[in-house]
């Protein structure tokens, strides 16, 4: 049989399933209850953990993560892979830095900086699109191209634009607050209903979960492919540029070398939310889910006063348990509807 | 092949349930050396669950399991085939980049007394066990150069040279060749007295009927009736898998033909599988077309479809269909469904909305946004239309049987009210019931006044359902034939010979091969 028996189909899909039900079947439910474990025991053990201003630098020492994520997710579920996020951010970084330096005011420098992440994800996306060269082998090869750009750019050194006044009123809103709120979390969210609706609510997010599911019943369904793919590059482009200039409004310094642990974190974080690597299943709350715990866990490690040379250890084992239990737990779904 | 041979497994009192299902409830089944059994039944009927459970893929919940009327229990498919129950799994399991001969003494492989591969050896006994079975391929061809066809002879044959006794056929490695099956069941025959079996799941009638002696149905995971074969008739088989008569199974419909809507010129695609050929569709017509494997038919749906590259001229109602892009062939009212679900047509990861909704889905958004509401009321009464039969629009599709998939598959192209629908295979692996849906939404679309080109392995399917048959051989279309002038045997003829039998009148010729 080509499919597993439905019959009677009517017996397991009868009407609404009870909100906990379909909470505990949904791709996040293992990330998000390990997340709510974790934050108890660390609110009991570390009393300063649950506190506002503890919360809330969590959130915004995440934000470059959690915006690149974002755009990393969107790949994930269009079915590829973007290696390059973390170079992509250091190029548009240095390109940010010597706009300010160049004179440009603030939003023309964000702006500069915004296209040339776009830029360099049209590359990405026309040579996987139109030249059909694997994605893994494109984000590879530019994971090194652009590192090595934001090196050559200023010779290897970083850009402090600390001193300038154009970086004034960029500095202060990445460090500033709203009434209780930090403005990066509002960035964030606005951020997080912006990608989420796209994915729900266009066309081009159906695309994407379409591409992913099965792209040639996406081609044949009339739904451009090329166009699609070259657009979804864009947008992490786009993700990772805007993460540059968080990076740099909260460091004030655009630093020439990337951090080598970002494209890890960003890819772990996509993973933990429950986006599938194999592509049209996923979603940005998971991600969100995603970036959360691992920022949680590396917070309570400080706070504890472990070493931060564990840390790598424990998000690296954290991340292959979260993906086992998501596997172990579609694993038992599948058996279950095998009936 | 009358008279069969000792009880080689007994199934007695088999229940199996599944959270929410009741698979198999109370089934008994009894396989005898020397014969084969056809395990038959609508999807969801529970034939695949009793093939699991013989073959120790599935535990039962009730019921005994006995080979050579000893109780046994499978723990694991490796306790089944140590006692020669083999099952032939869809999912082929050879090591391609392996030769056939290793494959087959595949974790027995013959050593020397240093322990090392005895390949002589191995090749000269792989070469014995190829023989008997009939398959003509060298033991040191590397498996990935075979055809899928043949893989699946190279895995009967290791199965048979490891003492398998019943082998288990599952859909798709049922559907081997007519001279694979032929030589299958002569060595089935021949070794009778070691006593080997073959349990066959399928609901392809002209396949039970060519190979099977006894018929098991079984409807709603219960036993309904083992009767012998061909004694039975076909239309009492279709009764016992449905539970109903299908008096109609094609349906019927008087549509005067309206003028051509698709004209076909030359049409080829640049590979050579398909030569340049030429035909017209007329409105509310059902263009059947027929060939073998390879034939080129395939190519043709293909090609119409925007799927491969192509060349030639084809004009959908007047207008020119630019080939080789999908949305382009949409655009110009071409709707075609291939005919591989999982490979081309699902989005296996999604909702039944979501895989509804794929080709149709513009009509709800305005900017690039979607009405979502709407999205969602438009899908209830396709469901509806297309007789969908699940719970939510929001299941999961790989949670649907074959048929279900097909008809959201079809139906979201149908949806579209494309002038010509090109159909490739839409009826392969579904059950009975689903398939006299579909076509009765391929005679509604021809009413409506499309043009529908079918392309089918099912002779029988295409007879009853198509107002003109095309048949292709080796690339070309080689006739093309009113139905009434059609039966089985001329386009069997056509379809393996490229040329009608001497003694039939001759077809009227095709303008093909200009």
């Amino acid at each position: 049989m080509t499919a597993p028996p439905a019959r009677p189909a009517n017996d397991r899909f009868s009407g609404q399933t009870p909100l906990l039900q379909r909470f505990l079947r949904s791709q996040y439910a293992g990330a998000l209850i390990c997340l709510v474990l974790i934050s108890v025991y660390l609110g009991v053990t570390q009393p300063i953990f649950l506190s506002w201003p503890n919360l809330m630098n969590v959130v915004k020492s995440n934000s470059v993560v959690f915006v690149l994520a974002l755009g990393a997710t969107y790949i994930v579920i269009s079915g590829g892979i973007d290696l390059s996020v973390a170079s992509t951010t250091a190029a548009s970084a240095m390109i940010f830095g010597l706009a300010v330096q160049a004179g440009l005011s603030g939003p023309l420098a964000i702006l500069a900086a915004l296209a040339f992440g776009l830029f360099l994800g049209f590359l990405n996306g026309y040579l996987i699109a139109y030249l059909k060269i694997s994605f893994f082998v494109v984000t590879l090869g530019a994971l090194s191209i652009y590192q090595s750009f934001a090196l050559l750019i200023n010779d290897g050194t970083s850009l402090s634009v600390f001193a300038y006044p154009a970086f004034k009123p960029i500095t202060a809103f990445f460090n500033g607050n709203t009434g209780l709120f930090p403005n990066l979390l509002l960035l964030d969210v606005a951020l997080l209903l912006l990608a989420g609706g796209v994915l729900r609510y266009t066309g081009f997010g159906r695309a994407l979960y379409a591409i992913g599911s099965n792209i040639e019943a996406a081609r044949l369904n009339g739904i451009n492919v090329k166009r699609v793919t070259l657009a979804v590059s864009m947008v992490a482009g786009g993700c990772a540029a805007l993460g540059a200039v968080i990076l740099v409004g909260r460091l004030t310094t655009a630093p020439a070398d990337v951090d080598p642990t970002l494209l890890m974190t960003v890819l772990a974080a996509v993973l933990i939310g429950g986006t599938s690597f194999s592509g049209g299943e996923g979603g940005v709350f998971g991600t969100m889910i995603g970036v959360l715990f691992l920022g949680i866990i590396q917070n309570g490690l400080t706070l504890s006063g472990v070493s931060s040379f564990w840390q790598g250890m424990v998000s690296g084992g954290i991340l292959i348990f979260a993906v086992w239990l998501g596997g172990v737990r579609a694993l038992l779904r599948r058996k279950r509807q095998a009936g | 092949m009358t008279g069969t041979g000792h009880e080689i497994l007994r199934l007695t009192g088999i229940g199996k349930r599944f959270p929410g299902v009741r698979a198999l409830d109370d089934v008994s089944i009894s396989i005898r050396a020397g014969e084969v059994h056809a395990l038959t039944g609508e999807n969801g009927s529970g034939k695949s669950t009793l093939s699991r459970v013989m073959a120790g893929l599935h535990a039962p919940d009730d019921g005994q399991i006995l080979v050579d009327g000893q109780p046994v229990h499978f723990a694991t498919p490796a306790d089944a085939i140590a006692r020669g129950i083999v099952m032939i799994s869809q999912e082929l399991t050879l090591a391609t980049t392996l030769t056939v001969a290793e494959n087959v003494f595949l974790g027995r492989l013959p050593k020397t007394r240093l322990g090392t591969v005895d390949w002589p050896r191995l090749n000269r006994e792989a070469a014995t066990v190829l023989n008997r079975l009939g398959v003509h391929v060298a033991p040191t061809t590397p498996v990935a150069e075979l055809s899928v066809e043949m893989r699946q002879e190279v895995e009967i044959a290791r199965a048979l040279s490891a003492q398998a006794r019943v082998l288990i056929l599952d859909e798709a490695t049922s559907s081997l060749s007519e001279a694979a099956t032929r030589r299958l069941l002569d060595l089935i025959a021949r070794e009778r007295e070691a006593g080997i079996a073959v349990v066959m799941i399928t609901h392809r009638m002209p396949e039970i009927y060519a190979v099977a002696q006894v018929a098991t149905v079984l409807r709603d995971g219960r036993h309904v009736a083992t009767v012998p074969l061909p004694a039975t008739t076909e239309a009492e088989l279709v009764r016992l898998m449905v539970g109903r008569e299908i008096g109609d199974f094609y349906g019927k419909r008087q549509i005067p033909r309206a003028g051509t809507v698709l004209e076909v010129e030359d049409l080829a695609t640049l590979d050579g599988a398909l030569a340049p050929a030429s035909f017209t569709v007329a409105r509310g017509e059902i263009f059947g077309i027929a060939g073998l494997v390879g034939s080129g038919k395939a190519e043709v749906g293909l090609a119409l479809g925007g799927a491969i590259a192509a060349a030639g001229r084809v004009r959908v109602a007047g207008r020119t269909v630019v080939l080789g892009e999908p949305s382009r062939a949409i655009a110009a009212g071409i709707g075609f469904v291939p005919d591989d679900r999982k490979a081309s047509a699902l989005l296996l990861a999604r909702s039944v909305l979501e895989n509804f909704t794929l080709a149709w889905r513009g009509r709800f958004s305005r900017f690039g946004l979607l009405d979502v509401r709407r999205e969602r009321r438009a899908v209830d009464r396709a469901m509806t239309t297309y007789r969908v039969d699940t719970g939510s629009p929001l299941t999961a599709i790989s949670t649907l049987s074959g048929g279900n998939q097909q008809k959201v598959i079809l139906g979201r192209t149908f949806q579209r009210q494309p002038d010509v629908l090109v159909l490739s295979e839409p009826t392969r692996g579904i059950d009975v019931g689903a398939k006299s849906e579909i076509y009765r939404m391929m005679q509604a679309a021809a009413e409506a006044g499309a043009g529908v080109v079918v392309i089918s392995s099912e002779l029988p399917e295409l007879l009853g359902v198509a107002d003109t048959i095309a048949v292709f051989f080796e690339g070309r279309l080689t006739a093309v034939l009113d139905r009434a002038d059609a039966d089985e045997e001329t386009i069997a003829q056509l379809a393996v010979a490229g040329r009608p039998h001497a003694r039939t009148t001759p077809p009227v010729a095709a303008g093909a091969n200009a």
